[in-house]
């Protein structure tokens, strides 16, 4: 009698159906770090100068671009991650 | 419920409907051999049909929840393969116009600012300045 009652009892137990959402990973080209700022030569000469600023500053933009491609990416992925809650 | 995935979904509407079919026959026909007890058994299968209908709907309910969420999650997954391949084209396009707009500028430098390499000395200082800047 008392198995059949565990039987019974059992029939309540319940199988766990995993349904996940992974959050999705970043692409390569915004993993990559911004590269160090340039110094210009000893004794440069002023376009020796004006040229290590102008590649300082494409740096900038460069590690700009990346910086609020990542911000939207995350923005937009977070937006989607949470319309199914 | 583990135990559904044994029987098909008909198996406990049938075991109710045979419990009543049975409670009935025993308190119609009077000359069954061991009516109550019988009886008793009737009840218990009505019960139990009436409780494991109830589980099949609600598995069913939740498989349908699970079947909901899983297509829901494969959307985003496509939406979200979109809204990746549209960054990363937007940073690829814009990196190369800055990288092109860096080249330009360089080449002014090389075709105008060289002109002054000689009348304009830079003092020592003005590039430890900078060089400590971009440390």
């Amino acid at each position: 009698m008392k198995k059949y009652l565990l039987l019974l009892l059992l029939t309540g137990c319940s199988t766990v159906v995993p349904v996940t959402q992974k959050f999705p990973l970043a692409p390569e080209v915004l993993l990559e770090p911004c590269k160090p700022l340039k110094a210009a030569p000893d004794n440069a000469t002023l376009s020796q100068l004006t040229k290590t600023v102008v590649e300082n500053y494409t740096e900038y933009h460069q590690c700009t671009n990346i910086v609020n491609a990542w911000r939207e990416w995350y923005t937009s992925q977070k937006q989607l991650f949470e319309e199914l809650r | 419920m583990w135990i559904l995935q044994f029987f098909p979904g008909w198996v406990f509407p049938a075991i109710f409907f045979a419990g009543i079919i049975v409670f009935l026959v025993t308190k119609t026909i009077s000359f069954l051999p061991q009516a109550k007890l019988i009886q008793g058994f009737a009840v218990v299968l009505v019960f139990f049909g009436t409780y494991m209908t109830g589980a099949v709907s609600n598995n069913d309910a939740w498989k349908k929840r699970t079947q909901d969420l899983e297509l829901q999650i494969s959307e985003l997954q496509v939406k979200s393969e979109k809204v990746n391949t549209k960054i990363v084209t937007k940073t690829l396009t814009k990196r190369e116009t800055i990288r092109e707009r860096g080249e330009d500028v360089i080449k002014y430098v090389d075709r105008e600012i060289v002109k002054y390499d000689n009348t304009c000395v830079l003092p020592h200082e003005v590039v430890e300045a900078h060089n400590k800047a971009a440390k």
